[in-house]
């Protein structure tokens, strides 16, 4: 019934390599692309606000819907293989992953982003007035500061989500976590036995982000970490 | 599919009338799981809050492993893993389904049950001093309260299952995605990847978005209210 | 009285919040260096009233001159009004992420061009007028209310404002705090700056105020000094206004 043999994986070393090369192409594709993805995110947020013109705000909106209502692997696809054809220049299928994973995400990121700008307390935005701070100067110094904070734990939590389905990538061959775990089982047919490792080990990996998470924020916002 | 054809022509009539009709199979799997998933969450809701420990430590696990697990891991576990291990041939629908049953259910407990903690302790309180038990108290004093604060984020989830569906192709589910990605390898002129994918895509799009518009609508009525 | 000497003159101004009125026929002049508190009950439009005279609200009717400025619906530029007034909030409004220092640099920097250094010096003149040097590098949730409204009042002066507006700044403190911070305003009205006051604080009114506004219902119907105001008050209204705060 329950005739576990995972030594069907650590038995080959080329396995393990597989393993351990795919967990950190997991995590490098994730970490850069949640970077580019914030950032990205960030000045889609921005966009939104009353201020800019008219054209901008609507085509970020339009985007962010597009993005947060149609599949990852849907973007994926067009991003690797229509994208180039599109274009006539053929690039990697790295950075056709990581383009997507960038888009995917920023989408995501603007949202919460978003409604932590549309949260803050409108006593911070008349203070602001009455010290001639600037509608720009406002949103950068004081607004955004606090809405990023306040959104921490959605950005991370989403982060994470986005995380676990970034194994899709394996599917324009990207030699992630999932390939590896692919790879193997296509070789010793113990594909229970694989997927139960791999499961295992994108939850590590999700704690990992977790815990770097947890650092960054004490580290970029220290005024919210501040003893009473 | 005549209609499409002459909507279209007979070339992308014929191919929007197969993507037409591959999406069936993804709104069926996305409503088997919405509805498997809820009642299973649902379930798991009143585990989760129910007087017995083992109950709520029961479901407390439940949840943090499926929202832990991968959606994509628990597809190839159910799609590929428990068939090869025990020598059963598990249909791709069935392994999708439960995949997507299981996931759906723990993220939904999860809305459900912040729903309900959300309702001040003192309605409980007040439905124990009238002498009604913990289910009817539930059922006729919290949980009316609760679905209107949780309806608009159980549509907005609704969105999450329908794009979750999608992954399913990878264990040989036939929807609408295999039906893509089938299509744009056909290598036909006219069935480029640029054009097929973005037809896809809109599929999807006209799937997920009216719901997002709805949950947005619901989400303002409940914050006006 | 002399037009060039007036720090504020309103005249026939009224204010709607789509259909509903909630300032009518406004006509107020305040001099330089003069002292005004604004009371009336809940309701009366007494913090709508000051709150258009930094154009933190727009008036619909009739003239707001600020420090011969004048202000008019949708003008393009508040801050040059902003920048000869400054306010004071009944909630404090620090801001969290920046520390009582930076809260004080922040806007010089910004609106005033300072450098770093100058706009620390200011800042610290300014801290300590208000009493709290110490706690300069300290976030604002790590003080007290009073103190955190001490440190709001240091960052209006900071601005170097010629007139200064309170809205409320005691209502939202713990009583025992109250005192702390009308003793700083106290102080600053000693030093011969102009003040519109909105606050029941009677004693601060009795104390330093050169004339008391009465408002109710979006209009000002006594005006007068505080002895007056307090000993005979001619409105009905303000005398049951009086009989509950008193």
């Amino acid at each position: 019934m329950f005739d576990f043999r995972f030594y069907e994986i650590w038995r080959s070393q080329e396995f393990v390599q597989a393993l351990i090369d795919g967990a950190l192409t997991s995590f490098w594709l994730s970490s850069i692309g949640g970077c580019l993805g914030f950032c990205l995110g960030l000045m889609l947020a921005i966009s939104q606000e009353k201020s800019v013109f008219w054209g901008i705000r609507y085509t970020a909106r339009s985007y962010i819907e597009l993005i947060r209502n149609t599949p990852f692997i849907v973007q994926l696809f067009f991003v690797a293989f229509g994208l180039p054809l599109l274009m006539d220049y053929q690039w990697s299928f790295y950075a056709s992953a990581l383009l997507a994973i960038t888009l995917n995400f920023s989408a995501y990121f603007a949202e919460i982003v978003r409604s932590g700008i549309d949260s803050i307390d409108k006593g911070q935005i008349e203070a602001s007035k009455a010290l001639c701070l600037t509608k720009r100067e406002t949103l950068m110094d004081i607004v955004l500061p606090q809405a990023l904070v306040k959104v921490y734990p959605s950005l991370v939590s989403q982060f994470i989500f986005l995380f676990l389905t970034t194994g899709l990538v394996s599917e324009i061959s990207i030699e992630d976590l999932t390939w590896a775990g692919r790879f193997i089982s296509d070789r010793n047919f113990r594909d229970f036995e694989v997927f139960i490792v791999l499961t295992v080990m994108y939850m590590a990996l999700a704690w990992l982000f977790k815990l770097l998470l947890q650092l960054l924020k004490r580290y970029a916002f220290p005024w919210a970490e501040a003893e009473i | 599919m005549n209609f499409m054809e002459n909507l279209f022509g007979p070339f992308y009539g014929n191919m929007i009338g197969l993507l037409l009709s591959a999406t069936r199979y993804t709104i069926y799997l996305s409503l088997a799981a919405f509805f498997g998933g809820g009642l299973l969450g649902l379930i798991l809701t009143v585990f989760k809050i129910s007087p017995s420990r083992i109950l709520r430590w029961f479901a407390t696990g439940y949840i943090w492993l499926f929202q832990s697990i991968p959606l994509l891991m628990l597809l190839f576990l159910l799609g590929l893993g428990v068939p090869t291990f025990y020598q059963i041939d598990i249909p791709p629908w069935l392994a999708a389904g439960t995949a997507l049953t299981l996931f759906t259910s723990a993220y939904m407990s999860e809305v459900w049950r912040g729903a309900l903690e959300s309702i001040p302790t003192g309605q409980w309180e007040a439905g124990k001093a009238v002498g009604l038990t913990f289910m009817q108290n539930l059922c006729w004093i919290i949980a009316p309260q609760a679905f209107r604060i949780a309806i608009p984020s159980t549509v907005g989830f609704m969105i999450q299952v329908i794009k979750g569906t999608s992954m399913a192709y990878i264990i040989d589910y036939d929807d609408l995605m295999r039906w893509g990605k089938r299509i744009a390898n056909s290598q036909l002129d006219g069935a480029e990847p640029f054009v097929v994918f973005p037809i896809v895509a809109l599929i999807y799009f006209s799937l997920c978005f009216p719901l997002s518009l709805w949950a947005k609508h619901l989400e303002k009525q409940a914050r006006d209210s | 009285m002399n037009k060039e000497n007036l720090a504020i003159s309103i005249s026939g101004m009224s204010k709607w919040y789509d259909d509903f009125k909630v300032l009518t026929d406004i006509d107020l002049s305040v001099t330089f260096g003069e002292r005004i508190v604004i009371c009336g009950p809940s309701g009366s439009g007494k913090s709508t009233l000051i709150r258009c005279l930094n154009h933190l609200e727009e008036h619909q009717k009739g003239s707001i001159v600020v420090d011969g400025i004048e202000l008019y619906p949708g003008m393009k530029n508040p801050e040059l009004v902003r920048r000869t007034v400054g306010m004071v909030f009944q909630s404090f409004n620090l801001f969290p992420h920046l520390t009582i220092l930076e809260n004080c640099i922040l806007p010089q920097r910004r609106a005033l061009k300072r450098s770093k250094e100058q706009a620390r010096e200011v800042a610290m003149k300014f801290l300590e007028r208000v009493k709290i040097p110490e706690q300069a590098d300290k976030y604002p949730r790590q003080l007290s209310g009073g103190q955190q409204q001490r440190v709001a009042i240091a960052r209006a002066l900071c601005m170097e404002p010629k007139i200064m507006l309170f809205d409320e700044p005691t209502s939202a403190l713990d009583p025992e705090m109250v005192s702390e911070v009308l003793d700083t305003m106290i102080e600053l009205a000693l030093s011969g700056i102009t003040m519109l006051c909105v606050t029941h604080e009677m004693g601060f009114a009795r104390k330093v105020a050169d004339r008391v506004i009465f408002m109710d219902t979006g209009q000002i119907i006594e005006s007068n000094a505080p002895e007056t105001f307090f000993s005979q008050p001619k409105h009905p209204r303000a005398k049951e206004f009086l009989g509950q705060i008193l």
